[in-house]
């Protein structure tokens, strides 16, 4: 049997595949900023002269980073309420799950970028009398946030890609569109086709994000 | 009363011992040059003087104020003892005005019209005030390390601590910078500095200190010092400076 491509298929699938998109972007943007919170504190514990909140922070990085995403969504979304008999929506355990999943790796991102800054600089900024906590928001951090935006990058790129493991909770994103209308029209090759570009388009305008973010406000030259 | 006193000042790192009892005192005014040989913990009794290094024990009391005293404000000392460091350690994400006004805005809360006036009075003391909006990538070593002396400054400081200052630069460089040092001498200034460069020390200092194996061995105004050396590894440590060669 031959196979004929039809493009109006993609044409077609692209309006419900949109309301997929735009889940997508939600779950990523929230999923990033909680993400994001939970990684820099988490990060910043890590280099914390207190061995307890060190220890916390680290159980936290190696127990979300040594098991699979897929398995922490549907612990959260499947195994939890039956321990404590109270059932959280789709879309809330995605999030939570995306936050969860990526503060573990932006901890690392941050505690790697802050430990890069050469220490000559904490002890020039302590020796003009700033305090601890002054060289390291002006002296240290914006030096350190400089050196973050290119992993960020990367795992916002990555997060982005992981909501779509979200179809295992029936979060109705943008691979799960996909899945519900191939259900419908069998036509497999077009409409992953169309969900692959669209995942493209969307990683691509991350990239550019962070470019522009890296040349404007950082002064990074290309 | 001394600007700076240090009473058997012991420094250890892990069970290595860098500083084996030192006293020395140091008057308003006094310009001291200390030398020694790398590893000799020159460095180390400098950077314990604003507590960049944590004493192990005895005393070092900075314009009166003891630095073990639980109730000292070690923020406060930095600022009456600046520090410049052999690599400069500038702030590379701000430019060179933004450099020398921090310690101004943050630490003594000057206004920003003010800061940037004296911030700039301080380029121009240095010779650098056409610099004032450059990053420090696009200044030599020389200009860096006359811009982290401005930034030292700018808290008004009592003491300045220099680190070796000119052991990162070319040597071409290296006279410009000791000339800015030998301005805030000549001003007045009471100067610990850390060097190789014998000749500063012969003209500028008031006394030189040979520091070996964690002790001060013996110090002198630099006349008879370098003229007169009491002890054989001073003699030793001349010979090798002076006559880099002949090693």
């Amino acid at each position: 049997m031959a196979f004929d491509f039809d493009a109006s298929v993609m044409w077609d699938s692209v309006p419900i595949l949109m309301t997929g998109i735009r889940l997508t972007i939600i779950i990523t943007i929230v999923g990033l900023f909680f993400g994001f919170i939970f990684g820099a504190t988490a990060g910043l514990l890590k280099l914390s002269r207190n061995v307890l909140l060190r220890k916390l922070a680290g159980a936290y990085v190696e127990s979300i980073r040594g098991t699979p995403l897929m398995v922490q969504v549907m612990f959260l979304y499947f195994g939890l309420p039956m321990a404590v008999g109270m059932r959280i929506p789709p879309l809330t355990a995605g999030i939570v799950t995306i936050a969860l999943n990526s503060g573990a790796y932006i901890a690392e991102i941050v505690r790697g970028a802050v430990q890069s800054i050469n220490p000559g600089q904490m002890e020039a900024a302590r020796s003009i009398g700033l305090t601890r906590f002054q060289a390291m928001r002006y002296v240290v951090w914006p030096q350190a946030l400089k050196r973050m935006i290119p992993p960020l990058g990367n795992q916002f790129i990555i997060s982005l890609k992981d909501t779509s493991l979200l179809v295992v909770i029936g979060v109705g994103e943008l691979t799960r569109t996909g899945q519900e209308i191939i259900s419908v029209n069998f036509r497999a090759f077009e409409v992953w086709l169309t969900v692959a570009i669209m995942y493209l388009a969307l990683t691509m305008t991350i990239s550019k994000i962070l470019s522009i973010v890296e040349e404007k406000v950082f002064h990074v030259k290309r | 009363m001394p600007m700076i006193e240090i009473k058997n000042l012991h420094k250890y790192f892990g069970d290595l011992e860098v500083l084996k009892g030192i006293d020395l005192s140091i008057e308003q005014g006094e310009v001291v040059v200390i030398v020694g040989a790398s590893g000799s913990g020159k460095s180390t009794l400098l950077r314990c003087i604003n507590k960049l290094e944590e004493l192990t024990s005895g005393e070092i009391i900075v314009d009166g104020y003891s630095l073990t005293d639980k109730s000292t404000d070690i923020n406060m000392i930095r600022t009456e003892a600046g520090m410049v460091f052999q690599q400069f350690n500038l702030f590379p994400h701000m430019t060179t005005l933004q450099n020398v006004t921090l310690g101004p805005l943050k630490v003594r809360r000057m206004k920003r019209a003010e800061a940037n006036n004296f911030g700039m009075e301080l380029l121009k003391k240095v010779g650098l005030e056409d610099k004032a909006k450059v990053y420090p990538d696009q200044l030599s070593g020389g200009q860096k390390q006359r811009v982290a002396i401005a930034r030292s400054l700018a808290l008004r400081p009592k003491v300045m601590l220099f680190d070796e200052p000119t052991s990162a630069l070319d040597p071409e460089l290296v006279g410009e910078v000791l000339e800015v040092m030998k301005t805030l001498a000549r001003e007045g200034m009471t100067m610990v500095v850390v060097t190789h460069e014998m000749g500063f020390a012969n003209e500028v200092a008031d006394r030189v200190i040979f520091v070996d194996d964690g002790v001060i061995l013996e110090q002198a105004p630099p006349k008879e010092f370098f003229s007169n050396p009491q002890f054989e590894r001073t003699r030793t440590f001349l010979g090798k400076v002076q006559n880099p060669n002949a090693g």
